[in-house]
């Protein structure tokens, strides 16, 4: 079932503190060539079979994913689990039009008949010259050893049981901390009639507390951080999990006896990492290859055109070491690129996958990415943000005389067409002659993408990436990515709070 | 998928055996196959047929009170047995609880027949012929219904048929099958200002006969679209505000999550310690019924075996219930309420059925009406519903209401306050319950909430 499409960045927040230190891309070296997960023979047959009908471009993408979930709960390990899917989707494309299948069975059987199946979407009937297909040289952004269904679960088990330990003794106020260590090890495989054939492996982890603080009143209100990425183990030496937890209770703590949010439009200075989402939401999915073909998008037909204040630059790079949206391939085959989206202000390129890209007469950016084998895949974006500018985080703080400084956000969505676009702040203060003061809850921004962009007054100095725990959906698919922000300010937003604004926010 | 149930039983079967057979003192699996298809079309065309089918299973294991649990989409013997291997290894790794555990014999359900309305061979039947034609004719009736129509984010229809087993190491042993089928438009609207609003209307059935025409769906997406044309913020005061069904719903659906018996006893829940208490009107009455005929999540047993029922969560304004599994029951010193969802990739977690909020007296219509300003929410963006301190806060698109009659159309606003408040000002409750998923509501209306806005 498909609801409005939509995105939803989910499992929200971050902050500078306890950033993951991201290194230089490793140069590709000699990977050992693991045996394909499914025979280049069978995959050649199957391609053969989805063009059978007259399709003029088929591919099939093979996954075999080993995942694993520990929850912690009251001071328990509430449950451990694990899992493996594998499976295989089968696409024939036949001018804009898609057929697409796919099966859990991998026997030759089966996936024969959902090649088959594919295949109908063309009905003409066409003499297939047998397909050949070879690897293509595949970039390495992330490389995971051990791979992470290589690792002993106790070690797993032990980050939540420190992080625990950890938000207990933090503070009194502490009145319920629940942890979840998630990871996956996906190997994919895709081949099509061009004759690429491409692997990679995908190894993803994250780490997280939730945490319930309350107040002699009874007053509650909770923390939540995390973070990880295409990272091992070795991640959490420095991203600690006592680190991770504290900061949840930390942000718990900090929003007891807060005041409800002032409504209205507002100055409001995003803090770095995290809000990142505002660029994701506000921008980012405008810039999507089928809003723009199917012209959905108030972005459609822009390219050159001033959309931003000059002090944007966009930029969605799915080649950043380790982190938690970059990719080797997208998941058609194609290296992950780094793009500038928005360039002081001008909109300068839009996210193309496969499809799109031909039927607009454009090349691919690699950003063709599903969320499993079950289903076709759709451009999306990567790691999203906005480039430094020259101004001191603390400069900007002191250029704002009334405004709200947001410091932890929750989740956001947009509507693509009109592109109003809201953004959930979990942690936020009053800031009162450029210093902040009270604590700010139940706030939300709201506007439309464009204006917003326009109104980015300052940007600083002090770009961070979030640390690794956004999850995109679109169109019932959910993606991992990364996003990332320096301080920003932006004016005239409006703030959906409960209280009526006392005198003019300036 | 049809009557093949039988293999699913006995893998499930197979699968708890080999657990005992491990030394596992209790174990239930859990085994799901779906066939679905799908079809979106684009100006007068096809654009995407899709089609597959799915399986697999997932296995719980308790052993000396402690849970291992493991999922395998391979049902050959190798899988299974991987999947018990996996299962007691995880087992043997996590912590003693004595509260886990399979549910009492005395609250499984009885026999595992097919309820009324859960599964339509018409469903079974259809091709991808059909959706194709209906997604045309949704495509064709919100062109006619309203010349600035320009484009669609998404016109389609699926359908989707599933086979469910359930086998515990208590002797329970179940198997039901159900279908469903939907159709949706999301038409694009461009004003003269080059403005671009989207409309949506989607209906999902378990039986073909009870779904919306086609044409009646794109026509009511159309019109959705283009009324929002030429929106604009509006200034930020309080007004009365009402929710039209699909916005209710949602509404509704926030807390829900809120009477989540795990959140309860973790104190977690804004309503935690008001299990009682009057908390809205009398005309207030929202209940959680999994045996709902016809109902999307209507199915004879949960994902434990316990049998589904009908539980009130706010009876006549008053808070009555919460909902558990049987873990969170037997901590809580409650009892399961049958509302263990599972798939076979995940353990039972507490969710909600059929979900509604009861239908009033009043005719819809009336509830607008009666408004001398006020503001109609027809979608929202955002989750924004906090279910630990009931904060609410969301974007919000709708019409504006003066003197009774729709005026102009809104966006860019936000529509904020908590829920205990929302729930004690809800002034009005229509008559036009609907569903367009597993939750549904009427029209209701809140005597005053904040939206802010310029």
């Amino acid at each position: 079932m498909r609801r409005l499409p939509s995105s939803r960045t989910a499992f929200a927040r971050g902050s500078r503190s306890a950033l993951p230190r991201l290194g230089l891309p490793r140069p590709p070296d000699a990977r050992p060539l693991d045996a394909p997960p499914l025979p280049l023979g069978l995959l050649e047959r199957l391609i053969g079979l989805a063009l059978a009908r007259g399709a003029d471009f088929a591919d099939v993408y093979v996954e075999r994913s080993v995942q694993t979930a520990v929850l912690l709960d009251e001071d328990k390990i509430r449950s451990a689990q694990a899992g493996r899917i594998s499976g295989v989707g089968v696409r024939a494309i036949c001018g804009a039009k898609v057929g697409y299948a796919w099966s859990d069975d991998l026997d030759d059987a089966a996936l024969e008949r959902a090649a088959s199946t594919a295949a109908a979407i063309a009905s003409s009937g066409a003499q297939v010259s047998s397909i050949r297909v070879s690897r293509v040289p595949v970039p390495e952004h992330y490389r995971v050893v051990p791979s992470l269904m290589d690792v002993d679960l106790p070690l797993k088990v032990d980050l939540l049981r420190r992080g625990n330990a950890a938000a207990r003794a933090a503070d009194p106020r502490v009145l319920q901390v629940s942890g979840a260590y998630l990871d996956v090890t996906r190997r994919i495989a895709v081949a099509n009639s061009e004759g690429c054939y491409a692997e990679d492996t995908q190894d993803l982890c994250r780490l997280h507390f939730h945490v319930v603080a309350r107040d002699r009143s009874g007053e509650r209100r909770t923390g939540f951080y995390g973070g990880g990425g295409r990272v091992g183990m070795g991640h959490f030496e420095t991203f600690r999990p006592e680190d991770v937890a504290r900061e949840a209770v930390r942000q718990a703590v900090a929003m007891l006896g807060a005041v409800e949010a002032p409504a209205g439009p507002q100055t409001v200075v995003l803090a770095p990492g995290w809000a990142g989402i505002l660029l994701h939401e506000a921008i980012g999915h405008g810039l999507e290859a089928d809003f723009i073909r199917k012209g959905t998008s108030l972005y459609a037909g822009k390219l050159g055109e001033r959309v931003a204040s000059e002090h944007v630059t966009v930029i969605d790079d799915a080649t950043m070491a380790g982190a938690r949206g970059s990719v080797n391939v997208d998941d058609e085959g194609l290296p992950g690129q780094r793009k500038i989206l928005i360039e002081k202000g001008i909109l300068r390129s839009y996210l193309y996958d496969r499809l799109n890209a031909r039927l607009l007469g454009e090349r691919s950016s690699g950003s063709g990415r599903r969320q499993s084998f079950k289903h076709a895949p759709l451009p999306r974006m990567t790691n999203t943000f906005l480039a430094p500018g020259e101004e001191h985080p603390d400069d900007i703080l002191r250029s704002v005389k009334r405004g709200l400084y947001c410091r932890n956000f929750g989740g956001g969505q947009v509507d693509i067409s009109n592109g109003n676009f809201v953004f959930e702040v979990a942690e936020a203060y009053l800031i009162e002659k450029g210093r902040l003061t009270r604590p700010v809850r139940n706030a939300t921004l709201i506007g439309v993408g464009p204006e917003v962009l326009r109104n980015v007054s300052l940007v600083g100095c002090d770009p961070a990436p979030d640390p690794g725990i956004g999850t995109c959906g679109k169109d019932g698919q959910s993606v991992p990515v990364g996003v990332g922000l320096p301080t920003v300010r932006i004016d005239q937003v409006t703030v959906g709070g409960t209280r009526v604004a006392a005198g003019r926010m300036v | 998928v049809t009557g093949r149930g039988s293999d699913l039983l006995r893998a499930c079967r197979w699968a708890v055996e080999r657990a005992r057979r491990l030394g596992a003192a209790q174990a239930d699996a859990f085994a799901e196959r779906t066939r679905q298809a799908s079809v979106t079309v684009r100006n007068r065309e096809v654009e995407q047929i899709s089609q597959a089918t799915g399986k697999g299973l997932g296995l719980r294991v308790f052993l000396g009170g402690r849970l291992g649990f493991a999922y395998t989409s391979d049902l050959g013997k190798e899988g299974l047995c991987d999947v018990a291997a996996r299962a007691m290894a995880l087992a043997r790794a996590a912590a003693r609880d004595s509260h886990h555990g399979l549910p009492k014999e005395a609250e499984l359900a009885r026999g595992a027949r097919d309820l009324l309305g859960m599964y339509d061979p018409a469903i079974e039947a259809l091709d991808t012929q059909w959706m194709l034609d209906a997604s045309l004719e949704m495509e064709r009736a919100a062109r006619a219904e309203d010349p600035r129509v320009a484009g669609f984010e998404s016109v389609g229809a699926g359908d989707l048929v599933s086979e469910v087993a359930l086998v515990t190491s208590t002797g329970f042993s179940g198997t039901y099958r159900g279908t469903s089928v939907y159709m949706y438009a999301v038409p694009v609207a461009r004003g003269d200002d080059g403005q671009l609003q989207t409309g949506y209307w989607v209906d999902a059935r378990r039986r073909l006969a009870d779904l919306e025409p086609p044409e009646v769906i794109g026509r009511t997406a159309a019109r959705r679209a283009a009324r929002m044309l030429g929106a604009r913020k509006v200034k930020t005061k309080r007004v009365p505000v009402v929710f039209e069904p699909l916005v209710a719903a949602s509404f509704v659906a926030g807390l829900a999550a809120a009477v989540d018996g795990d959140m309860v006893y973790k104190k977690s829940s804004f309503l935690g310690d008001r299990l009682g208490d009057r908390v809205a009107p009398d005309f207030v009455t929202v209940v959680d019924d999994g045996l709902r005929p016809g109902g999307l999540s209507t199915a004879p047993f949960d994902g434990e075996g316990v049998a589904t029922r009908r539980t009130a969560i706010v009876e006549k304004g008053r808070l009555t219930s919460f909902l558990y599994d049987t873990y969170t029951a037997r901590k809580a010193k409650a009892c399961s309420t049958g509302s263990a969802r599972r798939g076979y990739a995940g353990l039972p977690e507490i969710r909600t059925s059929n979900l509604y909020l009861e239908a009033g007296s009043t005719p819809a219509a009336s509830l607008v009406r009666g408004l001398r300003e006020g503001f109609y929410v027809t979608s929202m963006l955002g989750r924004g519903a906090d279910p630990v301190t009931g904060d609410y806060s969301r974007g919000a698109n709708g019409l504006w209401i003066r003197a009774g009659e729709f005026a102009e159309p809104v966006q860019e606003v936000t529509v904020s306050g908590n829920m205990l408040e929302m729930l004690r000002v809800v002034d009005a409750v229509g008559d036009d319950l609907d569903f367009r998923g597993s939750t549904g509501a009427p029209t209701i209306r809140f005597a005053e909430l904040m939206v802010a806005g310029a």
